[in-house]
């Protein structure tokens, strides 16, 4: 679960990156965070793993996010960034996994179990010892996703998890992210990908919340998506345009 | 510049890791009472870019050759001299282990000669003290300059330095009949055309960082915020001069008549040459420990040992002769086990 | 191929090589550490005229190259890094040195050519050591030996994570490299006008990215201390390989086994 009131953020001399944000995220809901390019998306993700720091109250699992806090909100929130290269940095997909488990004061042996359980909730096992920097774009995404399982976290933020995959590849981390029980935050540009894995939809623009709904409703909402610098996913482009044939044009 | 095992006596590399692991012990030392955990990605990454970035070709106008960027003085600015020393450490042990450049046991000569002198003595006489000063006047244009400045005089001077100690380091480990004044006249001069570069490419690269985000340069002050200059450049200066009076008044001593003088000097018997340099080396560099003492010991009891050819004089071609058959003989065994492990390969696979 | 392109091959190569499985592999590479150090400090301390005692030191890696399947073409690809140098060094022996040493048939040899051929057998020797270490053992692992000799793990945490920044870095650049010499038909090199600009760019970013990567490792837990496998123990066998090995190479050093092994042919 994660809340935030009246949340807001500015970094120094700069105009304010996100003004009095407020949404509560409750446990098992799965939530797409959509907004044009300079929305603040990574702001508000940053902020809720701490990784910032502003105005107002961030709750997470319960647990304020502050300095004090940090280690305790950190082991429950798993992050899965937009490049799997800076995510992973150990030579390899074990140790990369094995790192967190560790971190938390698990043993050697209940880590290595979570990170078997992780690689088989995944069906990755082939790629445990392989080498981070000798696998694919789609195997590492994977694998970045499986580093994150290992921790077993509460709940889980995405920042566009399907970018730079092929078709294939991208079909498999959208089944992995449906299949996953955890409270999601899925930040991206895939709106057909959030219209597949999520049921809840935030529309960000310029630092504030200008719809918060079910994915259903605003994802078909041309008018309130390109008021917004937004457009139609592709997959209900084509039924709107059946309906209102001379609008796509 | 990199050094490989063949090129250093065992007690000149072990004295070259001596030096180097004293400095990298003093960096982290330094570096832990700083914020080490923040800095270790920053270090990692920017040691990476370098490793890759002294792949990059740099076309030198109006020749057909090309040159490649200074490590040391890049790493030094950005992330100041200890942290710089630690990366290029890693950088010389990746290109060591990965890449065959360098060698293990040079692993320590390595880095006095390319780390240390680029990162120490490259930041503290060169860097921060040109930075800090008032040449070329105020603005950023005079800091683009000082800029310029402290990478082509820092690349020159810790080149040298490290082509120097090359020359010194094989010299002291009797590799080389070449004799120390000619090897000397061979390796600087070289080395001042490619510091001369290096220093031309690392000072580009370092202005455009100062262009975008002069906050990344080390002891590069905001404007209208003066940074106050610990040592004059003058002093610095002198020492400089000193240094070069040193290394240039040494080297035309020992380039005159007496090509051997640093032999002589060094351990007092050009005959003998440099194959026993070995147990010497231990006492000049003050090494004296149990197992140096044992060292010595089995050094005495070899030099008993028919040395072939040398010591055996009477019959030289006889001992030779069994020499080489042996050598042969022992082709001729290497030849059989890769034989014998292809077979048994063959057989496993099958 | 550009240079970069070649790089990330050999990297390959090399984990290639480590994800293979013999004896030797699964040595603990602590002992594999240290015995290639004793032998290269063997090997380089032989004098400089000693070339037939030199040559029994190449049993060494022959055997363990034929036991671990290593194949020798990746070594000698790597030489042409190393022996430049140590032959820039070794080719003015025989200029300097011209005292006959011994006479093959009528020909006489020089001191100098022999010292110049054991100067190069040395870092041909060298060089084989230190591949096959690092070809029989994956670097985390070496890490993890590192770390068992007390080296401070700043450098050890240090040496890990730019090892893997050296893949993705080196591949950044063989992309921008290209793309540069797509636009710059005909230009060997950077052109001087993007001196600054073609890695300044990268090194922008890059810290950026060292931000972002710090911000991951702080996610999962860190805070200052990498753990490092336990990997393999030394055993019976890593002490028994260790010990052996390394009273065979000081033998063979002060034995000049290659000499008495032609006297029993000569004599």
């Amino acid at each position: 679960m994660i809340e935030f009131q009246h949340v807001s953020f500015s970094y120094e001399k700069e105009r304010s990156v996100l003004e009095d944000l407020s949404f509560r995220i409750g446990p098992g809901e799965s939530v797409g965070l959509i907004g044009a390019n300079g929305a603040g998306k990574s702001t508000v993700m940053k902020l809720a793993l701490g990784l910032l720091s502003g105005e107002g109250r961030i709750l997470a699992d319960g647990i304020e996010v502050s300095r004090a806090n940090l280690a305790d909100v950190r082991r429950r929130i798993g992050f899965v960034l937009q490049n799997s290269d800076n995510q992973m940095f150990m030579p390899t997909v074990y140790e990369d996994m094995i790192f967190a488990p560790l971190n938390y004061g698990l043993s050697r042996e209940e880590a290595e179990q979570r990170v078997d359980k992780a690689l088989g909730q995944l069906g990755l096992q082939e790629l445990k010892y392989r080498h981070n920097h000798r696998i694919s774009g789609g195997e590492k995404r994977m694998a970045a996703i499986a580093t994150i399982l290992a921790m077993e976290p509460d709940v889980i933020l995405m920042d566009e998890p399907s970018s730079a995959l092929d078709p294939y590849n991208r079909r498999i981390v959208i089944n992995t992210i449906r299949g996953l029980k955890q409270t999601k935050l899925i930040a991206s540009h895939d709106l057909d990908m959030i219209l597949d894995t999520c049921e809840r939809v935030i529309l960000l623009d310029r630092g504030r919340i200008v719809a918060d709904g079910p994915a259903d409703e605003i994802l078909r909402d041309r008018e309130l998506l390109e008021a917004h610098r937004m457009e139609l996913p592709f997959c209900l482009a084509g039924e709107a345009e059946e309906k209102d044939p001379g609008s796509g044009l | 510049m990199h050094m490989a095992d063949a090129l250093l006596a065992p007690a000149v590399a072990a004295t070259m890791y001596v030096a180097s692991g004293t400095a990298a012990g003093v960096s982290i030392h330094k570096l832990r009472k700083d914020d080490e955990p923040q800095k270790l990605p920053t270090m990692a990454v920017t040691a990476a870019l370098v490793f890759a970035g002294q792949m990059i070709n740099y076309t030198i106008p109006g020749t057909g050759s090309s040159g490649h960027m200074c490590g040391g003085m890049l790493l030094s600015a950005l992330l100041g001299p200890q942290a710089g020393f630690l990366s290029m450490i890693v950088i010389l042990a990746i290109q060591c282990l990965f890449f065959a450049d360098g060698g293990l046991m040079a692993l320590g000569a390595n880095i006095w000669n390319m780390a240390f002198y680029g990162c120490f003595v490259g930041y503290y006489l060169i860097w921060r003290p040109i930075m800090r000063s008032h040449w070329f006047g105020e603005g950023k244009n005079a800091q683009r300059s000082r800029i310029i400045a402290a990478s082509i005089i820092g690349c020159i001077v810790t080149l040298q330095l490290g082509a120097f100690s090359v020359v010194l380091e094989t010299t002291l480990s009797g590799i080389t009949e070449l004799p120390f004044g000619a090897f000397v006249a061979l390796m600087l001069p070289i080395h001042l055309a490619i510091g001369l570069i290096e220093g031309l490419i690392t000072a580009a690269v370092l202005v455009f960082v100062f262009d975008s985000r002069p906050e990344l340069l080390r002891d590069v002050a905001d404007e209208g915020q003066e940074m106050p200059a610990k040592r004059s450049l003058k002093a610095v200066i002198a020492i400089l001069a000193v240094l070069a009076l040193v290394v240039g008044g040494g080297l035309s001593l020992l380039a005159s008549s007496n090509p051997d003088g640093l032999e002589w000097a060094l351990f007092g018997n050009a005959e003998k040459g440099y194959s026993e340099n070995m147990g010497l080396d231990e006492d000049d560099f003050g090494v004296a420990s149990v197992t140096a003492d044992k060292a010595g010991a089995i050094q005495e009891k070899t030099s008993f040992l028919p040395d072939y050819a040398f010591a055996d004089n009477d019959t030289p071609v006889g001992t030779t002769v069994s020499g080489i058959v042996g050598s042969v003989m022992v082709a001729g065994v290497a030849l059989l086990i890769c034989l014998a492990g292809g077979f048994f390969r063959k057989n496993k696979k099958s | 191929m550009n240079k970069m392109e070649k790089a990330l091959h050999e990297l390959g190569e090399m984990d290639d090589l480590t994800a293979m499985d013999s004896p030797i592999h699964r040595l603990s590479p602590l002992a594999k550490l240290l015995t290639a150090i004793i032998y290269i400090i063997v090997v380089v301390s032989f004098r400089k005229y000693d070339l037939s005692g030199l040559a029994v030191m190449l049993l060494f890696p022959v055997i363990l190259f034929q036991i671990s399947g290593v194949p020798v073409r990746t070594c000698f690809y790597k030489l042409r890094i190393v022996l430049p140098l140590v032959m820039a060094v070794g080719l003015f022996n025989p200029l300097y040195d011209r005292a006959p040493l011994l006479t093959l048939g009528s020909l006489p040899v020089s001191g100098g050519v022999v010292s110049m051929l054991s100067l190069m057998l040395k870092g041909l020797l060298c060089l084989m050591a230190s591949f096959l270490l690092i070809a029989t053992t994956p670097i985390d692992s070496l890490c993890a030996a590192l770390r068992k000799l007390h080296l401070p793990s700043t450098l050890v945490t240090l040496l890990l994570l730019t090892y893997r920044y050296v893949g993705v870095m080196t591949e950044e650049l063989a992309v921008m490299t290209d793309a540069y010499h797509l636009r710059a038909p005909g230009q060997k090199g950077i052109h001087v006008s993007a001196w600054g600009s073609f890695l300044g760019q990268l090194l922008l970013r890059s810290m950026d990215r060292a931000q972002e990567l710090y911000g991951s490792m702080l996610l999962r837990g860190y805070h200052g201390h990498f753990h490092y496998a336990p990997g393999r123990r030394f055993g019976l066998w890593d002490a028994l390989y260790t010990a052996g090995s390394s009273a065979v190479f000081l033998l063979l050093r002060f034995v000049n086994a290659a000499e008495l092994l032609g006297r029993l042919v000569v004599r």
